[in-house]
């Protein structure tokens, strides 16, 4: 088990250390740098030189990435020039708003998903289970942004239920200001719960321990709760923790069209502004949640099931 | 960006007719110049809710299109966003006049005298004036921000302004001289915007950079609280220097860099009052009834440049018959839905402009395109790439509308869409040939100066603004209009200098195009200024 997990952190650090790369590469060689779209066209070309220079943005690229490298693996990111305040200040004053999205979303999506696949693959090909399955698909062919709009147009607008855009913390701030986006989120991944849950569950309910189990008398819903569930569930944490990376993404959009002053937002204002500092370091962060929750998702699945741990031998 | 890729095809759709006969600008009745539309304002609502007397007290949340960064005024990183809230924390000496005339009032200064050789300034402190926190403003503390103000290395922003200051003596506690190293008659206008802003002395040398997290100026408003990305909230500066105002206690501005999500907010009453409001929302908003659609005329223009290095636009035959081939009022009326103005001049609206009688704009000719085209020496045409910021629906159906345009006269222009960051990135290395540098081109100040030599005047390093164009007679003119103190002789020399613009065509300006803002009814007082920054002093909120 331990070796099971060292070698999965290993391929995650060299998976980090690729996109560390990958993304100081990609910010520092498109166009544009932090000064010149702070100080625009009206600034003479010796006080943006001059600034340059301040800032390191005259070294040579290898010298600016071992700084931003050997920098980043002792845990400090620098100053935003920018929004001129400590990176790791403006990452965590901002950090809330989107984990809790992420995490509620994920509810949502579970709250929905787990009952709707339930019924499905007890009542396969029913009416209902078509239904919730085409229900479900629609949800996740509409882009982010405008299920995002819609919702807001219907509980914001017209039912005047929630507000269609801003954000306050504290619970009920949270309940009021997130739900919606929440609910966009959730949505969105309803159908990839749904969809492998129930076929998952629809597998393992035709198999013979179940058989076994019915044959004892079992109640369905002990069958379902105790027996299926726990095997069915495994390929739906899979599936989910690989997700990870399109709640961050869905994040990134969600957090504009509702206005959330969430990591996604800071993402695209500091893009926008090249502000090199804050976007690796928030890249590097959504890089290291995807592999955390990647380990996190392999190292349970190996708890839950003793295969997995044992197929490497 | 529903509504927005949705406009784009609708609007692709008219361009495509356009080329035809029709203007889909719908219902209005556009001349084609100036901004009186029905059902639009241009200034401040004074009847219904708002005919009574300005009422103290309550707040507002103005949905902002820019967000606020920073309260240092020598250190703008985030253009307007910056400015306009700066604006409401600080004063400058002078400031041009709230309700959007390009007049110089007094501000922390109330009187003011200048040499007769327009070489040196005695301002005199408005008595009693004070900071937010009560402390009096003093002559030490005009000197010390007018030399930070100097300073480039400290006005790192906009240095070119304080291009001519030599320095600040004390007089005495209320008064300061400002001598310059030549004249400089637009000064007054050049200390009215945010590098002149002044600050005390005593809390800025203790502070430092933190002094500017939790500013004190002379401004109606304090900063409360900034959630960065999130909102700003500003209160009633109770030591505010005019009688009475601020009206509100309150103001938050909410950041809703999504015009769908700001409109969505004004609507539902979340805010009051939003800004930036597309071109392509405009007539729903205003047919709604529920809101007021308010434009202000600020110098803001469609810039359209040309990188003079690349030989056929460099030709002066090619430039006039772009200029011809352009139907700028059906432009106008398809694009910006009617609230442009077609311009007179190369540059955005500016103080001294003569009137389209005297300096007439290229009109729509394309017989006449076609014969300057035939007449230069690519009379067989050319391939030309045109570089767009992407994003905003209304340069997207522009850029399409020129496409289609110029192939008339044999130019094929291939359009690339860029994010504003590179775009900016390529205009300042030169590497376009034509090119819309900003999504919003605006002016500092609301005065020729400051356009006039970025453009002309080899020695601000900006090499004819990044066109590398050059002309040694408009160069001579303008060093002559920004040195004159006479400002009777500056407004005979600068229609000159305009009409030589016009006809050089160095660049093109497409459309003169106002800011809209959108309000609820009983909003009043909503005063912007010639630069088009709200003065929220002015504004109140009626009851009922």
């Amino acid at each position: 088990m331990l070796r099971y997990v060292l070698n999965r952190v290993a391929l995650g650090l060299v998976v980090l250390i690729g996109l560390a790369v990958a993304t100081f590469l990609i910010i520092h060689l498109v166009p544009g740098d932090p000064v010149r779209q702070a100080l625009g066209g009206r600034a003479s070309p010796d006080q943006i030189e001059q600034l340059r220079d301040q800032l390191g943005l005259t070294d040579p690229l290898p010298t600016q990435f071992w700084a931003y490298f050997s920098n980043s693996a002792t845990g400090q990111f620098g100053d935003s020039f920018v929004q001129n305040s400590p990176v790791g200040e403006l990452v965590g004053q901002r950090i809330a708003p989107s984990a809790l999205l992420i995490g509620y979303g994920l509810l949502v999506s579970l709250l929905i998903g787990v009952p709707l696949a339930i019924l499905g693959a007890l009542r396969p090909n029913g009416v209902v289970d078509h239904s919730v399955r085409l229900v479900a698909t629609l949800s996740f062919a509409m882009p982010l942004f405008w299920l995002g709009l819609v919702l807001a147009l219907i509980f914001g607008l017209e039912l005047d239920i929630f507000p269609v855009s801003g954000y306050e913390s504290g619970l009920g701030g949270i309940l009021k200001t997130l739900t919606l986006p929440a609910v966009t989120l959730g949505l969105a991944l309803t159908v990839i719960v749904v969809r492998t849950l129930r076929s998952s569950l629809l597998e393992v309910l035709q198999s013979d321990y179940i058989d076994a189990a019915r044959a004892r008398g079992l109640s369905e819903r002990r069958i379902v709760a105790k027996h299926a569930m726990r095997n069915a569930v495994m390929p739906t944490i899979t599936i989910l923790s690989i997700n990870i990376g399109f709640l961050i993404g869905g994040t990134v959009v969600l957090e504009g069209v509702f206005q959330i002053p969430g990591l996604g937002s800071l993402l695209v204002e500091s893009v926008e502004r090249r502000d090199y500092e804050v976007v690796q370091t928030l890249v590097l962060l959504a890089g290291a949640t995807v592999v955390v929750v990647n380990i996190g998702a392999d190292i349970l699945q190996a708890a839950i099931d003793p295969r997995v741990r044992l197929a490497g031998r | 960006m529903w509504s927005t890729s949705r406009a784009v095809v609708a609007a692709v759709g008219c361009v495509l007719l356009a080329a035809t006969v029709i203007s889909c600008g719908g219902d209005d009745d556009s001349s084609g110049n100036g901004v009186k539309l029905s059902g639009l304002t241009s200034g401040a609502t004074t009847t219904g809710a708002c005919a009574g007397d300005p009422v103290k007290g309550g707040s507002l949340v103005y949905g902002r299109q820019s967000i606020t960064e920073n309260f240092n005024s020598l250190k703008i990183v985030n253009g307007n966003g910056d400015i306009f809230a700066n604006n409401l924390i600080f004063n400058g000496l002078v400031r041009t006049d709230p309700t959007g005339s390009d007049k110089i009032e007094g501000a922390v200064a109330d009187k003011w005298e200048v040499s007769d050789d327009g070489k040196s300034y005695t301002f005199h402190i408005r008595p009693g004036i004070e900071f937010s926190n009560g402390q009096p403003v003093t002559a030490d503390d005009v000197k010390f921000s007018l030399d930070r103000f100097g300073d480039p290395k400290i006005n790192v922003t906009l240095a070119a302004v304080a291009v001519g200051y030599k320095s600040t003596t004390v007089v005495d506690d209320e008064t300061v001289r400002v001598d310059l190293t030549n004249p400089v008659p637009a000064f007054l206008y050049n200390i009215s915007i945010f590098p002149g802003f002044i600050v005390p002395k005593n809390l800025v040398e203790k502070q430092g950079d933190a002094f500017f997290k939790k500013p004190v100026g002379t401004g109606p408003f304090m900063v409360e609280e900034l959630a960065r990305g999130s909102h700003l909230t500003l209160v009633r500066n109770p030591n505010y220097w005019e009688e009475g105002k601020p009206y509100l206690d309150k103001v938050r501005f909410d950041f809703a860099t999504d015009s769908n999500s700001r409109l969505l907010a004004l609507k539902d009453g979340q805010a009051q009052i939003a800004d930036g409001v597309p071109f392509s929302q405009v007539n729903s908003l205003k047919n709604s009834g529920d809101l007021i659609v308010q434009t202000a005329k600020v110098p803001y223009f469609v810039g359209l440049w040309f990188n003079h290095k690349r030989a056929p636009l460099a030709d002066l035959d090619v430039r006039q018959a772009m200029q011809y081939a352009l139907n700028r009022k059906e432009i106008n009326a398809t694009i910006y839905r009617g609230v442009g103005a077609i311009p007179n001049s190369e540059l955005p609206q500016l103080k001294y402009d003569a009137p389209a009688s005297e300096v007439p704009p290229y009109p729509y000719d394309v017989a006449k395109a076609k014969e300057a085209i035939a007449k230069s020496k690519f009379a067989d045409g050319f391939p030309i790439s045109l570089k767009y910021p992407a994003g905003y629906d209304y340069f997207k159906q522009l850029a399409l509308y020129l496409q289609n345009a110029w192939s008339q006269i044999g130019i094929k222009v291939k359009l690339i869409e860029a994010d504003q960051s590179s775009l900016t990135e390529s205009f300042y290395e030169g590497d376009y040939d034509l090119a819309f540098p900003y999504a919003q081109f605006t002016s500092d100040l609301p005065v020729p100066d400051e356009y006039a030599q970025f453009v002309a005047e080899p020695r601000s390093g900006l090499n004819g603004f990044f066109s590398s164009w050059e002309d040694p007679a408009i160069t001579k003119m303008v060093r002559e209009f920004v040195s004159n103190p006479s400002e009777s002789e500056r407004a005979q020399q600068w229609p000159e200098i305009q009409k030589a613009l016009n006809e050089q065509t160095p660049w093109i300006n497409v459309m003169d195009l106002p800011f809209i803002n959108a309000h609820a009814k009983n909003v009043c007082g909503t005063d912007i200024d010639a630069l088009g920054s709200d003065h929220l002093e002015n504004t109140w909120v009626a009851k009922g």
